[in-house]
């Protein structure tokens, strides 16, 4: 047998035979939600060390994005954490906006709170029953899957889309919010919280989910931040970092909602911060709701919004504009900006250099699951095989944002 | 902490290494010389608190004179700072020193940076390429590695029209 070469020690050939066996967790395994390889040194149950294997889905995102005119690069962002792809697009049009330097009103701003609010309680919903199911309990995931359902209605209201949704434009929304909209977010917030409650009554205090997920996977909180942690995952190890807090954008500051924290770091306490995040967020639907103020739904940036189709093939200035738009000639003033957004895992950051040509000059995409995935061999060393398949999911890693 | 002071802190203790100061884009942007980059980072972690790595990331112009950089986000989440570092590296040379001894999370980031750019972070335990498969021999991030454009005339595709 080959001698075994974990990331920092390697072992001896002749003990390794002794002791241990290597198991080949994936790369397509049922129970890891994704294109991921973990070769596990196993010691009987106990994995011993974990070696990643990463980039099954790499598309060169950034590549591809350093060719295309700026907001061809939406549908890219997509495709990184699928799983709230509107925070994904709104965070890029936020940063495009950034270095262009202009200020979005109000009604955009609130529009845009309920569009990413609703995207991270998608992204909590399923990750929180992918941990049900992973620890035995399917009944769960189904009633989730149901209300994950009503917000992709949602999406396919205001955009037309539903999983890859390529949501607003850079400047707002490529349309305001229909009554239709609106009636379907006022039943989500009526109807989610009643699931919410049987999901909790179903796990929070089961003696099985609590056996299975306390002080699993779990990690300190001096750790978490030496390998960057961000989002849930290190609210769970009780660290209140926040990026709508911290460096709030598009009006978070004018809301009032608490950030929960966990204590141990550990799959239980990342579930039990998703599950209060999910109420925080409809806490933060509402009263944008509430107080939408009334307005346009996009700003003034003829070089990047789209005029009306009416206007194309009436007015000469709109039809100059609608072309060079589509064929992507617009130069970009030359900057550099890093913004951040807090997406369903983590602190999503875009840093954009432009040298003043109709494409980024670099794009770099700062992926929350990419970087905290790597503490993944730290936290399962020592457990057994199956709290690793809990701590994988409850860490919500997402390959298409693990790859880019 | 604001620019003004960070900037005196750092000059002060880095009178050589600062090799630029911009302070022109959204947060404070020091170019570090490439020898230096090591003390600079262990220095704003402890004792200035720049305790989290946000992004570690390449950059290639290839008009320059060093043409690869290596550009760091830190964040000061006591004083909610953030700082953006550049080191710029040569052609000939493209060896920096590795920070995974200072920040663990620098780790995947500094092999993803050697993948794409080819930058060689001395000192780094596991520096083999991460999204791209073992066996490729070049960096595609670089910029002589082209995509097709877009707007290109000479291929003829009588369906398309190009």
């Amino acid at each position: 047998m080959q001698p075994f070469e974990a990331e920092h020690k390697i072992i001896n050939p002749e003990d390794f035979e002794k002791n241990f066996s290597t198991l080949n967790l994936g790369p397509t395994h049922p129970a890891t939600h994704g294109i991921f390889q973990n070769i596990l040194t196993m010691n009987g149950e106990t994995i011993e060390d974990a070696v990643q294997t990463i980039g099954y889905i790499h598309r060169a995102f950034e590549k591809i994005a350093e060719r295309r005119p700026y907001y061809q690069i939406t549908p890219l962002t997509d495709r990184l954490n699928y799983c709230s792809a509107p925070i994904n697009n709104l965070g890029w049009h936020m940063t495009v906006e950034k270095l262009l330097g202009v200020k979005s009103t109000k009604r955009i701003d609130y529009m845009r709170i309920i569009v990413m609010e609703l995207a991270r309680i998608a992204d909590h919903l399923i990750c929180n029953s992918v941990i049900g199911v992973d620890s035995g309990a399917l009944t769960g995931f189904v009633y989730m899957f149901e209300k994950r359902e009503m917000i992709y209605d949602i999406y396919e209201e205001i955009c037309g889309a539903r999983l890859t949704s390529n949501l607003g434009r850079i400047g707002g929304f490529e349309r305001d919010f229909t009554p239709s909209v609106i009636q379907k977010i006022r039943e989500l917030l009526v109807e989610l919280p009643k699931t919410i409650n049987q999901f909790e009554n179903l796990l929070m205090r089961n003696r099985i989910f609590m056996d299975r997920t306390i002080n699993v996977g779990s990690i300190s909180a001096e750790r978490a931040l030496n390998y960057s942690f961000s989002g849930p995952c290190l609210r769970a190890a009780g660290v209140d970092y926040d990026v709508r807090v911290m460096n709030p954008y598009s009006s978070y500051e004018d809301f009032d909602f608490t950030i929960p924290l966990g204590i141990n770091g550990d799959t239980y306490d990342r579930f039990c911060v998703r599950q209060e995040e999910i109420k925080q967020s409809l806490r933060l639907i509402k009263s944008a709701l509430e107080n939408l103020p009334q307005g346009a739904y996009h700003m003034d940036v003829p070089e990047f919004y789209l005029p009306p189709k009416e206007k194309v093939y009436s007015e000469m200035e709109s039809l100059i504009w609608h072309f060079k738009i589509v064929m992507g000639e617009i130069n970009v003033p030359v900057g550099e900006v890093y913004h951040a957004v807090e997406g369903g895992n983590g602190e999503l950051g875009f840093y954009l250099v432009s040298d003043g040509g109709r494409t980024p000059f670099r794009l770099h995409f700062r992926r929350p699951g990419f970087i905290y995935y790597q503490a993944f061999p730290e936290m399962i060393k020592g457990s057994v095989l199956s709290d690793a398949i809990l701590t994988m999911s409850s860490m919500n890693v997402i390959a298409g944002e693990l790859d880019a | 902490m604001n620019d003004e002071i960070l900037l005196l802190l750092l000059k002060d203790m880095f009178p050589l290494e600062i090799v630029n100061v911009d302070t022109s884009s959204d947060m404070l942007t020091l170019e570090i010389s490439k020898t230096a980059i090591y003390k600079v980072l262990a220095y704003l972690k402890n004792p200035l608190d720049f305790i989290y790595l946000t992004s570690l990331c390449g950059i290639h112009y290839p008009e320059r004179e060093l043409p690869l950089g290596v550009v760091y986000h830190l964040h000061n989440l006591y004083d909610n700072k953030r700082l953006r570092l550049k080191v710029f590296l040569s052609d000939e040379d493209p060896h920096i020193k590795s920070c995974v001894g200072i920040f663990s999370a620098a780790n995947w980031m500094e092999r993803e940076t050697f993948d794409f750019y080819g930058i060689i972070f001395d000192g780094h335990p596991n520096l083999i390429r991460i999204l791209n498969v073992e066996y490729m021999d070049y960096h595609p991030m670089r910029k002589e590695y082209p995509l097709e454009d877009s707007t290109r005339t000479d291929k003829d595709d009588k369906f398309f029209g190009r």
